[in-house]
């Protein structure tokens, strides 16, 4: 079945298809995966530095409200009095105003002189060190930034902080273990502005938000970077902060559709991130989630790396363009093989339709029909497939028409000579016997001496014509005598030459040139031997006949094929003569018993008749060409390596 | 000299008669094998010309039977159908000669005294042997 034309196109077909679709799948989707990959992490390298923007202007915010505070002279005259309902007052505007989760002022001693929140004027005994106003107090100058704070102190600041920065750890798959179960500290954007008096510093105005479990800002990225995006109804973009590896505000959720508060970052980031304080730029596996990534550490006041910035976009967005890439290539694929099974399909039926036509016609040729069905002629090397198929077909019908016509003749020939055969047998016989008492008596009376002279040259007469009737009934004889072959191995041209030599002296006599060509290392033939010398003698005394004084006789032999089967090799004998040619209307009679263009009583009209029956019983042919005029060539052909004569 | 010839057909009896009578022969022509036969019983021959094709018993019916009955009177075939084959047969059947027809006068003559002469050069030997 595959060694059909049509299987080999179509297989050729789907195998080009096939490489291209799988080069295209395997390349294209890689590039294209690529190219959408580099795009995603440069947009969310660009997404994390609008991140880290929103994260600094928020503590550029809680240092502005401070600052503007500490400006104003009604506070500043207030601190100078210690007037502590007044400055609370006031910092439960600005906390309002600011959206502070904590605010107070440390005095110049470093003791916190009142905050907002339910513990507004500490006990001497339960002041907690703040760390962001003693370094406003060390340096004498305003800081801001983030600052981690102890569980104690936001608990003094309010208890409610101190429990919002209570976070539970959640087992998270790929973190580095950690022994402990709770985070207590709190992560905040904090500052704190010193107030000078004259020089001297009056107190520390301090205040900033925690951001555990605070959402603001990270929504505030999902909101204005990603713009809300969804896939598949969840964000695409999230961005988390980090306390340390723990994620304590972030809009990733966890499958169950909280947010991911207490999951922990994988060990590996952690360890760039945190440990080496390099950003990360990369895929990474976010709680239950493949995400295109990018953190970076962030420091506290104090330049210690304390936790990091994040901000993802999930990955199944690419896949999918890439899964969409990946199925339309193989749509195109499949689409292709389809194509390539159609077209071979087609394509193999409009080549080879001619070609299977011409099968059928071969096959109908092969069975005897030389006219088949071949159909159009194609106008490609088909086409001269056909027309060198249709003219073998002429000449095979050619030769074929030729052949029979040939057969027809040979049939008609030898009909015509049985038939005359019978006859001449049956009448030489019965006319045998009165001819000899013609013959008998004539002579008898020619003896006579008393007869006068007239008479005598009367019976002479009767003589002659007897003799004439008796040549004419001898060569009837010859001519119907089926006489079996005498064969023997024969060396033509010696026969030829033997034949030449018995009338060499009439062709001299009559001024005649007798020429031989024999062609060198012919076969031996078997054949009768006699009979054969007689055909030739026929032959060279009819062509001898047929010629003028000065003309030539020619004798040839050579090889050639049978004109009948092409694969039959013979020899032939030919006798050209330089004569008077024979009329075209009388080649067609030319081998009939009684045929003569001789005058009367120079031939019986049987030389040839007979001696085409004797080369017919050879197995062989002769054939006549003629021209008026020019002269004739009869062609004695006989087969080589069959025994002559079987028949 | 007594030479019978025997024929269906009486042109070429009185043919052979009247040539062989003109050379001194004694000719006697019967027109059948069986003819040939009765006659042969009653008379002696030194020569017979025999035709091959007759009806009822031809001419090798009769030389056969001669041949049993007297094997040493020499015979001349006479036939108009010349082929090889029957000059063959009639040799094989123990003629002397063959002769076609038609013949001239000489001809005949030629073919008869060539097998008298044989026979009488036989004849001689036989003698001059007793």
């Amino acid at each position: 079945m595959f060694s059909s034309t049509r299987s080999k196109l179509i297989i050729s077909f789907l195998g080009v298809t096939l490489l291209v679709g799988t080069v295209s799948l395997l390349v294209g989707g890689q590039l294209l995966y690529n190219a959408v990959l580099s795009e995603a992490n440069t947009r969310v390298r660009l997404d994390l530095n609008s991140a880290r923007e929103i994260y600094q202007n928020r503590i550029k915010g809680v240092d502005a409200s401070l600052n503007i505070t500490t400006l104003g002279p009604g506070f500043r005259a207030a601190l100078g009095r210690r007037d502590v309902a007044e400055l609370l007052r006031r910092l439960r505007r600005l906390a309002q105003s600011a959206n502070l989760d904590f605010a107070g002022i440390v005095t110049n001693q470093g003791k916190t002189l009142c905050r907002i929140g339910p513990h507004s004027i500490p006990a001497e005994t339960a002041q907690i060190p703040n760390p962001m106003a003693a370094l406003a107090l060390k340096r004498g100058d305003a800081i801001s930034g983030t600052v981690v704070l102890s569980d104690d102190f936001l608990d003094a600041e309010n208890p409610e902080l101190a429990g919002r920065a209570r976070i539970q750890l959640l087992p998270t798959p790929r973190a580095a273990p950690r022994p402990d179960k709770e985070e207590t500290t709190g992560m905040t954007l904090g500052a704190a502005v010193p107030v000078f008096e004259d020089g001297d510093i009056l107190g520390v105005l301090y205040g900033g938000v925690l951001l555990n479990r605070s959402q603001e800002i990270v929504d505030r990225v999902r909101d204005t970077v990603f713009q809300q995006e969804t896939y598949r109804g969840r964000s695409i973009g999230t961005a988390t902060i980090f306390l340390g590896d723990i994620r304590i505000s972030t809009n990733v959720f966890t499958p169950d559709g909280k947010r991911a508060i207490g999951t922990r970052v994988s060990s590996e980031v952690k360890g760039r991130v945190l440990d080496e304080g390099k950003n990360w730029m990369d895929r990474a596996f976010v709680v239950s989630d493949w995400y295109i990534t990018a953190y970076e550490p962030i420091e506290d006041i104090l330049g210690e790396r304390v936790g990091m910035l994040y901000v993802g976009v999930l990955e199944a967005k690419y896949v999918d363009v890439r899964r969409k890439a990946l199925s339309i290539f193989i749509l195109l694929t499949l689409a292709g093989i389809a194509l390539a099974i159609g077209l071979g399909y087609l394509l193999e039926d409009k080549i080879m339709e001619p070609v299977r036509r011409l099968i059928g016609a071969s096959a109908q040729v092969s069975q005897g029909n030389l006219s088949p069905e071949i159909g159009p002629i194609s106008r490609n090397e088909v086409g001269i497939l056909q027309k060198t198929f249709t003219e073998m077909l002429n000449s095979l019908r050619e030769r074929d028409r030729r052949q029979k016509a040939e057969s027809e003749i040979r049939l008609l020939q030898s009909e015509k000579q049985a038939s005359i055969g019978k006859l001449a047998a049956g009448v030489a016989h019965e006319i045998n016997n009165p001819l000899t008492g013609v013959l008998t008596f004539t002579h008898m009376l020619l003896r006579r001496k008393d007869l006068g002279d007239d008479v005598h040259s009367d019976l002479q007469k009767i003589a002659h014509a007897t003799e004439r009737v008796r040549k004419i009934v001898k060569g009837l004889l010859d001519f119907s005598r089926q006489t079996k072959l005498d064969p023997e191995p024969v060396d033509v041209n010696r026969l030829v030459r033997s034949a030449i030599s018995l009338v060499e002296n009439q062709a001299l006599v009559r001024g005649i040139r007798l020429i031989f060509e024999p062609a060198e290392e012919l076969p031996m033939l078997t054949l009768d031997r006699a009979q054969f010398e007689s055909v030739l003698l026929n032959l060279i005394l009819n062509a001898l006949d047929a010629t003028e004084t000065g003309d030539t006789v020619t004798l040839s032999t050579g090889i050639s094929v049978s004109t009948n089967h092409v694969s039959h090799k013979g020899l032939e004998i030919a006798v050209t003569d330089t004569g008077c040619g024979i009329p075209p209307e009388n080649l067609d009679n030319l081998f009939d018993p009684f045929f003569t263009t001789k005058e009367v009583g120079q031939g019986t009209g049987l030389g040839l008749a007979v001696s085409y029956g004797i080369v017919e019983r050879h197995g062989g042919t002769i054939r006549v060409q003629s021209e008026v005029g020019r002269g004739s060539t009869f062609t004695i052909w006989l087969p080589i390596g069959e025994l002559s004569g079987q028949k | 000299m007594n030479i019978l010839v025997v024929d269906d057909d009486t042109i070429v009896l009185d043919s052979c008669r009247l040539v062989l009578e003109a050379e001194g022969f004694d000719v006697h022509s019967v027109p059948s094998a069986d003819a040939a036969l009765e006659t042969m019983e009653n008379q002696d021959f030194d020569l017979l010309l025999v035709d091959v094709k007759m009806p009822e018993h031809d001419g090798m019916y009769l030389m056969q039977e001669i041949k049993k009955r007297w094997p040493e009177i020499p015979i001349v075939v006479m036939s108009g159908y010349p082929t090889p084959e029957t000059i063959a047969d009639g040799v094989n059947m123990g003629a002397a000669k063959f002769i076609a027809k038609p013949f001239t006068p000489d001809e005949l003559l030629e073919i008869v005294r060539q097998v008298i002469g044989k026979e009488e050069g036989l004849e001689t030997e036989k003698s001059s042997r007793n």
